[in-house]
């Protein structure tokens, strides 16, 4: 059994050790002897997404932005909509979380248009929210108790029929002030946690790949791993938080 | 000075004397409230003194004291923030513990290690001769937020100084970049092509994109992370000839440099008291801030052979039999370039990582993510034993677990009393890389061990 997993605009969006998740897919596949190739897909790659298992899109700055919304339009942006619908695992972080979203409006009302894929928009604030966080994931997505790192002054608001990802226990999480973070919308992931995310939550990721070979071969037995090493980075956060 | 100032003044040094009365550095916190009296005091003070302000993602301390003995050995009578206080309150403090009473500076020059964010409080003040800006990488970035950002607010403190030279990193389209939008003089330093071996573009650049027209920069070579001779192919913004160029870097050894260089076109060869790539961007940089400030080239020349080092930034400790150095990390880039020294060296030896997450470390440790961790994997049979250490012990443990380091051959240890009793007999090489506060408590147990200068002596 092999994934094929997409890294997208790796070149831009790749702030906050990010990439990280991508070694922590693609090393959780290795070491239970499945197979996982990693494709990097930087702007103005004209590689179609079709065939992927997985994608992910980080956080960035905003300086590319522009550029990015650009290629986003040239017709990545509707390749991004085709895999989530046929069910693609989406893990979208940040920046690249708000842009599944429909807008970005900033503090001083100018916006920005996104992808529309997640039904959620998002509002700059004044007042950065940064920081240490932890929340627990919904049923649906695993249940787990995730610990990251936030940095955002984007409030996202999730509209009434969306499924956040979890219940934040302490920091701020999609607004700060409804206890949501992130959202879960088939198979799409998003999240504001940064740390990198998935190698301090090793039972988060492993949802995504048992999420990712179920959908492609319709049986996801996953191998129990040594996560000695993990389990203690995630829990002393959990503590001190 | 009026009644204010002199008032402020007595304050500081009273609160300076005090505070080392009971054994603390002082170096801020008078500052502090001498400002809090006499807000634009640092600018009475520093009318009559010719400054250098270094300020920069990396290199500042190293820079400063390159500078300071280029100083030195040209005989001028100049004041250092050296302990390591680099905002507004700390460089308040050093000005008044080398003034009288009455606010009559002691000396005529200065050399200034000023934060990237407190760059635009610090320089209408001090109105510098001349301000270096080493470098620009992603730093902090709970801090300091974007690139981008610390950019800009190097160039509004900039903005206030328009008579002061300004000494680029020619290889960095961020820091030269400033020349853009500024009326100030402006002189360029750094690494010619050929000086070393081109690397290949890096994983992760903290400046893909033109910062004037976002096009995608194409490169002649890559000295490391986004330095080295980018051009835009859209609208023409490209490195800038440097005025002060390395040539030739002839040899590097384990504890320092032979570099050709030409200044101003004259070439010459020097030898820098300090080991690594980076240190030989700061020489360069610091014999291009020194001689504008004044310093002759001999003079400026000699300094780099014989200057010392900050503490942390590739201090040399003697522990036993072991050669101990204590290389500090903050960021990925000067991450990266600690990692190639380690590459670049012969015995075997002990890796110590000590990960702290507090205010002047930067709270978010993901940075780690973004180091090539993974290199150490083709020196991993002089690596005698990895530890880990800090308050983020652990995750430093899973990070290099990912580099490809098993599990069982890292030891977690957070005790530094223990960790450097435990080094002491093996007589095994040791490398320690300490963030700002690790380093900071790490050292003050080396120095038991060993012993050195307190911080606040630098």
């Amino acid at each position: 059994m092999e994934l094929k997993i997409c890294h997208l605009y790796p070149d831009v969006l790749n702030l906050y050790g990010d990439g990280g998740n991508i070694m922590c897919i693609q090393k959780r596949l290795i070491w239970r002897g499945l197979g996982a190739e990693v494709v990097r897909l930087p702007l103005g790659s004209k590689t179609s997404l079709a065939g992927f298992d997985i994608v992910f899109i980080g956080g960035g700055q905003d300086f590319e932005q522009q550029v990015l919304l650009e290629d986003l339009h040239r017709g990545r942006a509707d390749e991004i909509r085709a895999a989530a619908n046929d069910g693609v695992v989406f893990l979208t972080i940040c920046g690249g979380y708000q842009m599944m979203g429909h807008y970005y409006e900033t503090f001083d009302g100018k916006r920005c248009d996104f992808i529309g894929l997640l039904d959620l928009c998002t509002l700059g604030a004044k007042q950065r929210m940064i920081g240490n966080y932890k929340f627990r994931c919904t049923e649906s997505a695993g249940g787990s108790v995730v610990v990251g790192f936030e940095n955002h002054s984007g409030r996202t608001m999730l509209a009434p029929g969306l499924e956040p990802l979890g219940t934040v226990l302490a920091g701020f999480g999609n607004n700060g002030e409804d206890k949501t973070e992130g959202a879960h919308w088939k198979n799409v992931f998003g999240t504001y946690s940064h740390g990198p995310m998935l190698p301090k939550n090793p039972q988060f990721c492993d949802v995504l790949l048992a999420t990712a070979l179920e959908r492609k071969y319709g049986r996801a037995a996953l191998e129990p791993l040594d996560d000695a090493a993990e389990s203690a980075a995630h829990d002393e956060m959990c503590f001190k938080i | 000075m009026n009644l204010k100032a002199i008032l402020a003044i007595l304050l500081c040094k009273l609160l300076r004397a005090l505070a080392r009365m009971l054994h603390r550095g002082g170096t801020a916190m008078p500052g502090r409230w001498a400002l809090k009296l006499c807000p634009d005091l640092l600018a009475r003070l520093s009318k009559n003194v010719r400054s250098v302000v270094i300020t920069g993602t990396n290199g500042k301390t190293t820079s400063a004291r390159m500078v300071e003995q280029a100083f030195r050995e040209q005989g001028f009578s100049y004041l250092a923030n050296r302990s390591g206080a680099n905002l507004l309150s700390g460089i308040t403090t050093e000005f008044v513990m080398n003034c009288t009473l009455s606010g009559r500076m002691r000396r005529e020059y200065a050399v200034i290690e000023c934060d990237e964010a407190a760059a635009v409080r610090v320089l209408p003040q001090l109105k510098p001769k001349v301000v270096v800006v080493t470098n620009l990488f992603r730093d902090q970035l709970d801090r300091f937020g974007e690139v981008t950002h610390t950019l800009g607010n190097i160039r509004a403190a900039l903005e206030t100084v328009p008579e002061a030279t300004v000494c680029l990193n020619a290889d960095c389209s961020l820091c030269s970049s400033l020349a853009l939008a500024l009326p100030n003089r402006a002189v360029y330093f750094g690494l010619d092509k050929g000086a070393v071996p081109s690397r290949a573009k890096a994983r992760l650049s903290d400046a893909t994109h033109c910062i004037r027209c976002k096009t995608e920069y194409e490169y002649d070579y890559v000295s490391y992370g986004h330095l080295g001779g980018f051009h835009c192919p859209k609208c023409g913004y490209a490195r800038h000839a440097a005025d002060y160029a390395v040539t030739d870097v002839i040899e590097q050894r384990s504890a320092g440099t032979t570099a050709a260089v030409s200044i101003r076109g004259e070439r010459r060869v020097i030898e820098i008291n300090l080991p690594a790539l980076y240190n030989v961007y700061n020489a360069v940089g610091a014999l291009a801030a020194a001689m504008e400030m004044g310093v002759g080239a001999d003079e400026a020349v000699r300094a780099l052979a014989v200057f010392k080092g900050g503490f942390g930034r590739m201090e040399a400790f003697q522990l036993g039999k072991a050669d101990v150095r204590m290389m500090l990390v903050k960021n990925p880039a000067g991450c990266n370039q600690v990692i190639d020294y380690l590459e670049n060296l012969r015995n075997q030896f002990v890796l110590a990582i000590c990960l702290n997450d507090r205010g002047a470390d930067g709270t978010d440790v993901s940075w780690i993510w973004d180091a090539e961790f993974e290199r150490l994997n083709t020196i991993a049979g002089r690596i005698e034993k990895v530890i880990v250490s800090g308050d983020r012990a652990q995750d430093m443990r899973v990070r290099l677990k990912y580099a490809g380091i098993p599990d069982e051959n890292i030891t977690v240890e957070r005790d530094y009393e223990k960790l450097v009793s435990s080094l002491e007999p093996l007589a095994t090489d040791v490398c320690f890389m300490p963030t700002y506060t690790a380093m900071l408590e790490l050292r003050e147990v080396m120095i038991r061990h060993c012993g050195g200068a307190d911080f606040w002596e630098g």
